[in-house]
């Protein structure tokens, strides 16, 4: 009965967290960037662009995890063991990226020291206040928001730059090398909620953390305009 | 004020033209661009899953009818199901991705063949979604009191758009005379007929009649590019200004502007959209998976990836394949007609019972849209 009860919350809370991301999605499409590379517009400054202003929170994305995985209290060991284990595999990720600026022809110290967007300042000062707090489950949310992306919307984009651009493939390593084990991360997710769920106050958390996450990374990329 | 009434399907009507062709006969009807076999015809039918489908035209390019003469052909048969004549027809909603003509609409060419007296009549242009935007128009005028009795009907002569004259000679064929995958993959995916619905305040004295609950349409075109079109070249769809009619008819055609194409990277997306248009209905309540009895939807379950079916299941918002009722993979995809000559083809087939909840589904990818129907059995 009980363990029924944390499945229908489970697949409650994924599913509020999916018309999220849909609608994430549907916000990305629209932005100026992506549509210069849907609509065959995007050049090599476009590129550059997009691969400075997603450093940073790709940098942020293990700093802000592990300091999560710090504020989960006693009672939730293994979702704090699972936060520690994503953020060590994710930690490096920033310098693919730098790699890929640098190998598609632009300058190490370029992309080092380029500022945060406004949508990147906002995103940043958001995720590091939530993972501030005591049990930070909201984040939860904010990962379905920024894994699915990698998942979902990473491999397709690098495959339309690498073709639009005529680039090799150790210039795009950061956007095609994700998008693996779609699969696997779906269910170690769902295990994740199982860990915090049922509990109305955190599903509905979680749902907001997600809403303003997506909102929020939506802008970062809206910002961007080469 | 009075009140608004509820409205029943009594009769529907289903026209597939000529006989049925099998996959290995299909080229010979809608014929080879620049006289070869295509390189991505049996990749679409894998992915599509349909087995045959029926051409308004025959082996030799002759029209059988004409798209308003399988919709006239199709308001009668459902006319006649309901026990009604044409006198009665009081509303004529009329839809098509593309009618016989650019201009009138296509209501006109169907009233004109049904040869009725005076009657309201509306033209819905879309892609498949079109048919649930005249049930739309035909359900509200019963409901509230405008009409006894109304038609929705909707009939598609794809198969006339995918002969080789509207792809050779233009910028969709390489030097190599293949044509682009844009262009090629709906011409193995979509085929002709028509449907028809008629809907009145009462069921019919005998048999079964549906109850029309409710219908609903989201467009999501302010978020998307066009993914279904003609009228444009790929490179260009985004830019109404380039519309085909503002280079003329020879120039157009020349690039490759006035075929039907669909761009499959942005479908891929698109059918995310839809997913999560549907997430959003089984979150508010509105549809309730397990109280669905059957499905009627022209896609195929085979043809969403795994990753989608494991997402439905996992929002326990997926309804097992087993209630999913088509014909998709016998008579085709007929784009707008699909939903009708399924319901007619379900009311047939005795699956369904009194009380039963039948939801309709028609997904358009066109500039993204969807409709859902929910129908009960009386």
């Amino acid at each position: 009965m009980a363990e029924r009860e944390a499945e229908a919350a489970v697949a409650d809370c994924l599913r509020k967290l999916a018309v999220v991301f849909a609608d994430f999605e549907q916000r990305l499409e629209a932005t100026p960037l992506i549509r210069k590379l849907t609509r065959g517009r995007f050049e090599i400054g476009d590129y550059h662009a997009f691969l400075i202003n997603l450093r940073q929170q790709v940098k942020d994305g293990a700093l802000w995890m592990s300091r999560a995985a710090s504020n989960i209290g006693e009672d939730h060991l293994e979702l704090r063991s699972t936060l520690m284990r994503h953020a060590v595999t994710e930690h490096r990720d920033f310098r693919l990226l730098e790699a890929d600026f640098v190998a598609s022809g632009g300058l190490l110290s370029d992309i080092q020291s380029a500022p945060k967007n406004v949508g990147s300042e906002a995103l940043s000062a958001w995720m590091f206040h939530e993972a501030s707090k005591p049990d930070p489950f909201g984040l939860l949310g904010a990962m379905f928001i920024i894994e699915g992306l990698g998942s979902i919307k990473a491999r397709p984009w690098g495959l339309k730059v690498q073709e639009r651009l005529a680039l090799p493939d150790e210039a795009v390593r950061f956007l095609l090398y994700h998008g693996d084990n779609d699969a696997e991360h779906m269910k170690e997710f769902e295990e994740m909620l199982g860990m915090v769920l049922p509990d109305p106050f955190v599903a509905e958390r979680i749902v907001v953390t997600a809403r303003v996450t997506a909102r929020l990374y939506a802008l970062q990329i809206e910002e961007i305009a080469a | 004020m009075s009140m608004l009434r509820d409205v029943f399907i009594t009769g529907t009507g289903a026209v597939l033209p000529g006989e049925r062709v099998g996959n290995d006969r299909m080229e010979d009807v809608i014929g080879r661009i620049g006289g070869r076999a295509s390189a991505v015809g049996r990749r679409a039918l894998r992915w599509n899953g349909i087995e045959g489908r029926h051409y308004a035209l025959n082996a030799d390019g002759e029209p059988l009818h004409s798209n308003a003469s399988m919709c006239a052909e199709a308001v009668r048969a459902a006319l006649d199901e309901a026990g009604l004549s044409l006198g009665d027809l009081q509303h004529l909603g009329a839809a098509a991705t593309q009618g016989d003509y650019l201009v009138p609409g296509h209501a006109s060419a169907v009233h004109a063949e049904l040869g009725a007296g005076p009657l309201e009549a509306f033209s819905y242009q879309s892609v498949c979604a079109s048919a649930l935007m005249a049930a739309k128009g035909a359900w509200l005028s019963v409901r509230a009191g405008e009409a006894e009795v109304a038609a929705a009907c909707a009939g598609e002569f794809s198969s006339r758009w995918f002969r080789p004259a509207f792809y050779e000679g233009t910028a969709l064929v390489d030097e190599k005379g293949r044509a682009r995958i844009e262009a090629d993959f709906l011409r193995f995916t979509l085929s002709d007929g028509a449907g028809a619905v008629v809907m009145e305040p009462r069921p019919k004295p005998d048999g079964l009649s549906l109850k029309v609950e409710w219908i609903d349409m989201t467009s999501l075109a302010g978020r998307f590019d066009p993914c279904m079109w003609a009228g444009s070249t790929p490179e260009a769809r985004a830019d109404m200004t380039s519309a085909w009619s503002h280079a003329g008819p020879v120039a157009a055609h020349a690039a490759g502007a006035v075929a039907l194409l669909q761009d499959f990277d942005l479908l891929k997306i698109v059918i995310r959209a839809w997913i999560g248009v549907w997430l959003e209905k089984v979150d508010a309540g509105r549809i309730v998976p397990d109280q669905v009895d059957h499905l009627l939807c022209h896609y195929s379950a085979r043809s969403l990836r795994q990753e989608i079916v494991g997402l439905l299941e996992s929002t326990a918002a997926m309804i097992p394949e087993e209630k999913w009722f088509t014909t998709l993979a016998d008579s085709g995809n007929v784009g707008s007609a699909s939903i009708w000559v399924m319901l007619d083809a379900f009311m047939a087939s005795g699956r369904g019972r009194r009380g039963d909840k039948v939801l309709c589904i028609v997904p358009e990818s066109g500039r993204a849209m969807i409709g859902f129907m929910m129908l009960e059995i009386v």
